[in-house]
């Protein structure tokens, strides 16, 4: 295989993130012909494997071991690297997950290989892809030209690709095996935190209600949270609401913040600084409420609402809930 | 737990602008010439040398070509030749050139620089003559033996908003040096102590500062003429306020546009980085700049005193060099030269001391004597009262900076020295509100601070107690919000201080991951209680080429 995607489990499914590296994969692959090849590991692997079945590529990749059951970033490190080692593809994806940023470092130094993370784009010249990076603080981006013969690892951003693009098909699933031993592990993992389980990874929520300064008091905090609930969607603020600590920081988007693009991003009270802007202009659709009608995130919007959002937000909650 | 480290020197300069840098250069260069050897180290605040160095500029290439006489002008990293140079006096809407540009602001044989790339060659020599330059750790604290000076601490990392120690806790080094150089730049922190526990300033002026603002345009190629000077007066500020634009093509298409304003204005309201968009509503700029895009900002405060503002140089075991001592020529527009100068000067007491093994106040003393004898004397006394002639406005003090060339720099033609009084002090408390309401914020030519803020690739640790210590936060409520309106949320060039709803009243809110470290608030501070202190070591902006 000439790409090989690597999988991350999500409570036994695929995670969307590496779905999207999926895409990115199918569309890379089909334009400079390249073949592609999944790996799914960890105690999850067969139902990974058995999803990622059903998707167009040349094959998938199964690998249990014992230890791989729970996620390490020195097991998992060495376990992918020698599946890269054994298969040699001129590229590995990844999705941009905290738990890749967490492992993938150490597989670019076990192999000597670059890492190109957090890549945004990619488009192809003469054959060949080209990756794209934010520079600068978002200012510039660069284009990525990977010479010889690979293999080099590349991780995506959320939203590079749409996994409603995967194109389905019948690949086959291969078993892989390892070495690894106890010594190889030198971490004990924990059970993960309450919040890490209970989903605030903003960046691959298909849904985001994010509020601002316009939510003025912490009393109004249980409003917005409120709507989330009733949409499904995760709850995020610009910065002035993690200075008051109405929020915790993980919650705040944009250049001290978090990267994201969902589906949806509802921002509620929200003038718009560049500082927020870099962390939202890739969501698929923009919706704004706000009281002043010059606030510049309405150049962003798709669609806008000028009107006062603790009027809104309480009728929209109940609209939703008929 | 972890000890503190401790690192024993010869000599450790504070702060890797261009006095330091080129004063660590000569110093290798004396000691080899003698067949000494001593161990140099540079403290930087920055992650890298020149991402915290700022300036117009315009560099008299007088002491690089001392430094280096084996290098040409040719070698140094400048931007281009000074290739025309214009003087205008703006009106809002037209701009009328001076009809010869005075001497003193003739720039013949000068260069226009990006100060970071000069700091960052220069660097890069440094590290050629095994100086270590430590960058990402800011100097916090003097240490002493008795009234002696004998290193620095270095600032802990890894504490949280509330000050406690977090996981990744590190505690500061202390760096032990036979003498410390203070080359902090402007309103340097460890300075300001130093100053303030020897009485440094005791018979001098107070100094004055200004703030310097700017922004970097790239035009399409081929559109900005290297080389190119504009300084301008008038419009925006009018006569009231010290201060001025300048204009200068630097390479690769790039305008440098910035506006420097007196820290000593009366009115409150007064806010530097507006009176920069309002300059570009001038029909002038705004056709230059019509097409360009705006890609980087900064600030930087800078002393405009002069020579009877320069404090003593030496106590026991320090020195002070560059800005930190105000070298700057104010009439000139210039300091970078003299600063390197004032480092090189240093340098040369510094091997003598070494040889002699003696760091006391009077062998370090010797640096005066050089700085007396050297043309850095020379050039700032004949301007050593240009900016007290502008107390009382713009036309006396160009009157009185004529005259001064006729006297070889006496105030109002006979006096030796105009004395002066702080800028702060001479804020009123009535503001002019009304001063930006034709300023309209369209996010692409007329910005606003925190977009400006954002192309300064500014960024802080968030989870760290602030470094902008206000010691006494009621104030701002009560007597200053009353008083002044609060001027920090004018003054700051970078939108640190805000107040924020709190209730049926308000309250400060210090935006600190802003900061630019450009220290107005610092000087500017009606009541001085603002205290700047470095935040964790590598934090502040992140400029390539200011």
């Amino acid at each position: 295989m000439n790409i090989l995607v690597v999988l991350e489990d999500k409570s036994g499914s695929i995670h969307r993130m590496s779905q999207e590296a999926i895409a990115g994969a199918q569309q890379i692959g089909g334009e400079c012909n390249l073949s592609i090849g999944i790996l799914a590991l960890g105690n999850n692997a067969p139902a990974l494997a058995e999803q990622a079945a059903k998707y167009e590529a040349t094959e998938v990749l199964s690998m249990e071991n014992e230890h791989l059951n729970q996620y390490t970033a020195d097991g998992y490190a060495a376990a992918v690297a020698q599946v890269i080692a054994n298969e040699n593809p001129q590229y590995v994806f990844f999705g941009h997950t905290y738990q890749i940023r967490d492992y993938v470092p150490r597989i670019s130094v076990k192999l000597q290989r670059p890492f190109l993370n957090d890549v945004v784009s990619c488009s192809t010249n003469e054959g060949k892809p080209v990756f794209s990076k934010q520079a600068f603080n978002a200012k510039l981006l660069a284009g990525l030209h990977p010479q010889g013969s690979g293999p080099v690892l590349v991780s995506f951003q959320s939203a590079t690709f749409s996994s409603d693009n995967i194109q389905n098909g019948t690949a086959n699933v291969r078993s892989v095996t390892v070495e690894m031993d106890t010594g190889t592990i030198k971490t004990v993992p924990e059970e993960p935190f309450q919040e890490a389980a209970g989903g605030v990874d903003l960046s691959s929520a298909d849904l985001i209600v994010a509020i601002g300064r316009g939510i003025g008091k912490e009393e109004n905090i249980p409003m917005a949270q409120e709507l989330a609930k009733v949409m499904g969607a995760e709850i995020a603020s610009s910065r002035p609401v993690v200075d008051s600590d109405w929020l915790a920081p993980h919650h705040q988007i944009g250049s001290s913040g978090q990267t994201v693009a969902p589906k949806l991003y509802l921002a509620l009270g929200i003038s718009g600084a560049i500082q927020h802007v870099v962390g939202m202009k890739g969501s698929k659709n923009i919706v704004v409420v706000n009281k002043d009608p010059d606030a510049p995130i309405f150049e962003l919007a798709d669609y806008g609402v000028v009107g006062d959002m603790l009027e809104i937000v309480p009728k929209l909650t109940a609209a939703l809930q008929e | 737990m972890s000890e503190r480290e401790v690192l024993e020197l010869d000599v450790l300069f504070v702060g890797a602008g261009p006095a330091s840098l080129a004063g660590a250069i000569h110093l290798k260069q004396l000691l080899r010439e003698s067949g000494q050897d001593a161990s140099v180290a540079i403290l930087e605040k920055a992650s890298e040398v020149g991402a915290h160095s700022l300036s117009g500029a315009i560099v008299d290439p007088r002491a690089l070509n001392e430094l280096f006489p084996d290098k040409s002008v040719t070698d140094f990293p400048f931007e281009a030749e000074v290739a025309e140079e214009h003087l205008y006096y703006l009106t809002a809407a037209k701009k009328i050139p001076f009809p010869f540009v005075p001497p003193a602001m003739n720039h013949h044989n000068c260069f226009v620089t990006s100060l970071g790339k000069l700091t960052r060659w220069l660097g890069g020599i440094c590290e050629n003559e095994e100086v270590d330059i430590f960058c990402g750790f800011a100097g916090t604290e003097l240490l002493y033996e008795g009234d002696r000076v004998i290193g620095v601490r270095t600032g802990d990392r890894g504490i949280d908003k509330n000050g406690q120690k977090k996981p990744q806790f590190e505690p500061g080094a202390d760096i032990h040096a036979k003498v410390i150089i203070l080359g902090e730049g402007t309103r340097g922190s460890l300075t300001k102590k130093l100053i303030n526990r020897h009485d440094l300033m005791q018979g001098r002026n107070p100094q004055v500062w200004a703030v310097g603002v700017k922004e970097l345009w790239r035009m399409s190629p081929g559109s900005v003429p290297q080389g190119y000077v504009a300084h301008t007066m008038g419009f925006p500020l009018g006569h009231n306020i010290f201060g001025g634009a300048f204009l200068y093509g630097m390479q690769n298409d790039i305008w440098d546009l910035g506006m420097v304003v007196g820290l000593d204005y009366k009115n409150p309201a007064v806010d530097a980085h507006h009176e920069l968009q309002r300059l570009k509503n001038h029909p002038w700029l705004h056709s230059l700049l019509e097409g360009g895009e705006m890609i980087a900002y900064g600030a930087k405060s800078l002393p405009e005193g002069g020579w009877f503002s320069i404090p003593k140089l030496a106590v026991d075991g320090a020195m002070l060099i560059g800005d930190s001592a105000g070298f700057m020529n104010g009439q000139r527009l210039k300091g970078i030269h003299l600063s390197m100068k004032s480092g090189m000067l240093a340098a040369e007491t510094i091997a003598e001391a070494l040889s002699t093994d003696n760091f006391s106040a009077a062998q370090l003393a010797d640096f005066e004597l050089r700085v007396e004898k050297s043309w850095v004397k020379d050039e700032l006394w004949k301007v050593r009262n240009f900016h007290q002639g502008f107390d009382n406005g713009l036309l006396a003090g160009l009157f009185n900076s004529g005259i001064g060339l006729l006297t070889g720099g006496r105030g109002w033609g006979f006096k030796n020295r105009i004395s002066s009084e702080s800028g702060h002090l001479k804020m009123e408390k009535k503001a002019e509100r009304d001063r930006y309401n034709d300023l309209h914020f369209d996010g692409t030519y007329i910005l606003d601070k925190v977009t400006d803020v954002y192309y300064s690739a500014t960024a802080h640790e968030e989870d760290q107690v602030p470094h902008l210590h206000v010691r006494d936060q009621d104030v701002c409520t009560t007597t200053c919000a009353e008083e002044y309106g609060n001027p920090c949320t004018n003054f700051c060039p970078a939108g640190v201080y805000e107040m924020v709803p709190d209730g049926e009243s308000q309250k400060l809110q210090i935006n600190f991951s802003n900061c630019v470290h450009c220290k107005t608030c610092d000087i500017m501070d009606p009541y001085q209680i603002i205290d700047w202190v470095p935040p964790e070591g590598g934090d502040g902006p992140v400029w390539v080429n200011l």
